[in-house]
């Protein structure tokens, strides 16, 4: 009952963000200079036939009748077709304004779908080697607060939180894939090549995860339960591992939700980086060719992503401490 | 192991705290004896070493804390040695519960888990299925009600009495040998308390098991212990029979500790006239006051907390009014409903005839002047980055005092009469002691020459010697300048010695108003009863815990019971009761009390003699 009343009213609320969400992104795009149909039919094309296809398009109507429009598009699951983009999955934008492909563009929602699992297998093992290098690092951290693991722990967050990643990306493809021929760099053939993309997110997400381990495991260490668990009986293990952890997870949990958006904006750079197939790449191409109905679906799905993880962080913790309340 | 042999014995324990600059002594050369099935109690102020001698005998010592000299011997070894593994074997046999009943286990899993877990920790030959049904027992041996359904529950939905109960089911379930009370009944509410000391002896008994019995209070030990140890900074200054001790006490410390208990019905005990002035200065007119909480789990509904319910009463000036009641009861609420920092739903709170949630702007501000609060906690009351002087200068400040040397010197002078030297009107409230503080928030009431002071709890975080301090202080700043008090306290004693008139609050209402000599000599609830039944005292008691401590904790109140809310622990409960709600009725010379058995005078009479 708890968690069916919560889900309600967390998703109602989550629905109203990414409207919200969808209704600002859809004027912003609407009101910055740059018109789309003169990049898709091309600089040479009539000034009428812009306009004809602006027209037909419903590029002129009032911004909000076109948001309707396209909002009781997206409620259908039609996020719209890309401006510039064809089906087939041939060349993008050009300068033949009479091109018959343009009649067969893609559809926005197939883009994303093609991409999306792409960025998210990058996005989940990023999490995961970041999780679990963070363990490794911050619960000594926590548990020996002042002494030499905590201070490592202090030493490497600083400095992997001043590595920039387009430069960590850039030595570890020319190390680990160039020199050493070790791990796959550039595209995408297979698992291997999402390694090492993974691997600069991770560092990118781990100095925060292993500050706020180190701490919050400090601070449970010194709660009144810790203490008098040991002399209830309990082993140190038990008391770590089955006590201290759970309690010191709840605020590194919350921190995942939000260190996820920061996530999404890693993968943009890191995916061009290494030429890797995700939502990130797609989305620069996007914005590069003007292509509103593309930008507006990846920016729909990836707040939905967002909230729903959100919710879903919310959730975890409510199960683990009973007190909280969301 | 014999009946004669003791199953715990301390010889020449000595333990030293190493500071910065060296090593202090806080424990030297304690020795004694913990028989079989015997409870030894232990008394010291606070500081004189009681805590960390209980934790040595459970080998608890962690630094900064150092073993100088001794031994702490359990069946002929020194446990103190013991290394932590088999340590913690031995931790079946050795008990241990404190003082912090919240804080004492994981607060995300459910109290009955953590309770299987201890006792499969030291006794993993235990199956799951049947730590569990030992646990479900214990705890319903403990009278926690429907504990099946207690034990899935967590920490958050425990009240302290009930969590003291489940940490006493933790500390017996592996049936240990001896167990260490640390102070187990401070942090509890009297009546509670004493169903908690109830518990511990009958279960003890149960169980074959020998306590260690730790506390401030004389007469809570001697409620409990066969034989007491007296602390004094570190040292045993006198052992003796529980009834030995207190008849004829033997070291002047023993006797100075006694000295302090305050009296509830010995001659002397109340320190106050019982006649006072006419004029009223506050007039509670039928207020009442709830508040709403979300449901868990439900998408919109709330919960109406019932905090306050049609309470009435006057207060006269220059008179010392107390308002009593357990955590709850809406003692807290109806502070912050006289010093207007809340308004009630419905009803009115007159102070001069005026009608206070009508005041605004600059008699809102004189209001202000006029009823002053001194709040319970001295450490979070204060700002910690603030000096001391210029604490005191903010309410004239902001009652529009701007001379520099005129706030300098009002701020001295208040300190001053409060008893504070005028050396710390630089400092910050740093490591002042909490009387010290006290005193701070007493000036920075005063400064203002308030006519009406709300003290909500001031001295319940002080020990016996500075609330006597504290009390005399009160008494002079009375006479100097015609207060009135509001005493809001848990406190029977205290209300004792210093109130004119007392209130007594259950569930939100009052249910009893009466004299101070009234009340404790012939209160006219029965609730008013269980409390002085509950109170620790090393006198006779007037009414005993057998005939009117009754199990069970108040109702929520969110779900208030049809009919008088004390019906479901009333040792008086009459068909009646469970229906209809009684009023506050007239009991002559304006004490009242809401009881139906005041319309039964024969009945009442009867128990008045038990």
């Amino acid at each position: 009952m708890f968690v069916l009343s919560f889900l309600v009213r967390r998703l109602l609320q989550g629905a109203l963000i990414v409207f919200i969400v969808s209704l600002l992104i859809f004027t912003l795009l609407r009101v910055v200079p740059g018109d789309p149909v003169r990049l898709m039919a091309g600089g040479m094309a009539p000034e009428a036939l812009i306009e004809q296809i602006a027209k037909d398009m419903g590029l002129r109507d009032p911004i909000i009748v076109q948001f309707g429009r396209y909002m009781s598009g997206v409620v259908q699951g039609d996020l719209g077709q890309s401006f510039v983009r064809p089906a087939n999955g041939a060349s993008t934008g050009g300068a033949n304004f009479n091109d018959s492909t343009r009649g067969e563009r893609a559809k926005v929602l197939d883009l994303i779908l093609e991409t999306l699992p792409m960025t998210l297998q990058l996005a989940g093992l990023a999490i995961v080697i970041a999780l679990a290098f963070s363990f490794l690092v911050g619960i000594p951290g926590g548990l020996a607060p002042g002494r030499w693991p905590d201070r490592l722990a202090f030493y490497i967050s600083s400095i992997f939180v001043s590595l920039p990643n387009f430069w960590l990306g850039i030595i570890l493809a020319l190390l680990l894939s160039v020199k050493l021929g070790w791990l796959p760099a550039i595209g995408y053939q297979g698992f291997a090549y999402t390694i090492l993309p993974a691997i600069v997110l991770a560092v990118e997400l781990s100095p925060v995860l292993i500050r706020t381990l180190t701490a919050s495991m400090a601070g449970i260490m010194m709660e009144p339960f810790v203490a008098v668990g040991k002399v209830r009986g309990l082993s140190r293990r038990r008391i770590v591992f089955g006590h201290a952890l759970r309690n010191a997870s709840v605020p590194l949990l919350n921190l995942l939700g939000i260190q996820f958006s920061g996530l999404l904006g890693g993968v943009l750079i890191v995916e061009f980086i290494f030429d890797y197939p995700g939502l990130g790449l797609l989305t620069i191409n996007a914005v590069l060719q003007r292509d509103f109905p593309l930008i507006q679906g990846i920016a729909i799905v990836t707040s939905a992503i967002f909230v729903f993880i959100n919710i879903a962080v919310d959730l975890v913790a409510t199960m683990i401490d009973p007190r909280l309340e969301y | 192991m014999t009946q004669t042999s003791p199953v715990l014995s301390v010889r020449d324990l000595s333990i030293d705290l190493r500071t910065g600059s060296g090593k202090r002594r806080v424990l030297s050369d304690i020795s004694f004896d913990l028989a079989p099935r015997e409870i030894v109690g232990l008394i010291g102020a606070s500081g004189s070493g009681k805590t960390i001698l209980s934790k040595a005998l459970v080998n608890w010592i962690e630094p900064p804390l150092e073993i100088a000299a001794g031994r702490v011997e359990y069946k002929s070894n020194n446990i103190l040695t013991v290394a932590s593994g088999p340590m913690r074997k031995l931790r079946r046999e050795i008990a241990y519960v404190g003082g912090d009943p919240m804080g004492a286990l994981d607060p995300t899993l459910p109290v009955g888990y953590q309770i299987v877990e201890k006792l499969q920790a030291v006794a993993p030959e235990i199956g799951t299925a049947e730590a569990r049904k030992r646990v479900v027992d214990l705890l319903d041996a403990v009278r926690i009600p429907s504990a099946k359904n207690r034990f899935h529950e967590y920490p958050s939905q425990f009240s302290g009495g009930m969590m003291q109960r489940a940490l006493i089911v933790d500390a017996l379930v592996s049936n240990p040998a001896f167990l260490v009370a640390d102070n187990i009944t401070q942090p509890l509410d009297v009546t509670v308390a004493a169903q908690v000391l109830r518990l511990l002896r009958e279960l003890t008994e149960r169980f074959d098991t020998a306590v260690f019995f730790v506390s401030s209070s004389l007469p809570v030990v001697s409620d409990v212990a066969s034989r007491i140890l007296v602390l004094e900074e570190g040292r045993i200054v006198e052992q003796q029979e529980t009834t030995a001790l207190v008849q004829h006490p033997k070291h002047p410390y023993t006797s100075e500790l006694m000295a302090q208990i305050p009296k509830l019905w010995a001659e002397g005990a109340a320190n106050v006239p019982a006649s006072t002035g006419k004029e009223v200065v506050i007039s509670v007119r039928d207020v009442s006051r709830s508040y709403s909480v979300r449901k868990r789990g439900t998408f919109a509904s709330h919960n109406t907390v019932r905090a306050v319910r049609n309470v009435t009463f006057d207060v006269f000036a220059g008179e010392n009014f107390g308002v009593v009641g357990e955590s709850g009861c809406g003692k807290s609420s109806m502070m912050r409903l006289l010093s207007r920092l809340e308004l009630p739903d419905s009803g009115q709170v007159l102070c001069n005839g005026d009608d206070i949630s009508r005041l605004s702007g600059k008699d809102l501000l004189k209001f202000r002047r006029n009823f002053q609060l001194v709040l319970q906690d001295p450490f979070s009351s204060l700002p910690p980055r603030t000096a001391i002087g210029a604490i005191l200068e903010e309410p004239l400040r902001t009652h529009g005092v701007p001379d520099r040397k005129e706030l300098r010197q009002r701020a001295l002078t208040v300190m001053d009469e409060v008893g504070l030297p005028s050396s710390l009107y630089e400092e910050l409230p740093i490591g002042l002691s909490a009387g010290q503080r006290q005193r701070i928030n007493v000036a920075r009431a005063m400064v203002l020459q308030p006519k009406v002071l709300i003290m909500d709890e001031t001295l319940s975080s002080l020990d016996q010697t500075e609330q006597f301090k504290l009390l005399k202080l009160f008494e002079k700043l009375q006479a100097q300048y015609g207060l009135t008090y509001v005493f809001i306290s848990h406190d029977l004693a205290m209300v004792r010695r210093v109130c004119n008139r007392v209130a007594v609050m259950y569930l939100g209402e009052i249910v009893e108003i009466a004299h101070n000599q009234r009340l404790f000599f012939d209160p006219g609830h029965p609730y008013t009863r269980t409390l002085m039944s509950a109170v620790p005292t090393l006198e006779e008691r007037r009414y005993h815990q057998a005939d009117y401590l009754l199990e069970g904790e108040p109702p929520s109140p969110i779900d208030l019971p049809v009919g008088c809310s004390f019906a479901g622990r009333c040792p008086n409960v009459m068909d009646r009761c469970l229906t209809q709600s009684p009023v506050l009725t007239d009991r002559g010379s304006k004490d009242m009390a809401a009881c139906f058995l005041l319309d039964e005078p024969i009945n009442r009479d009867m128990r008045v003699v038990a």
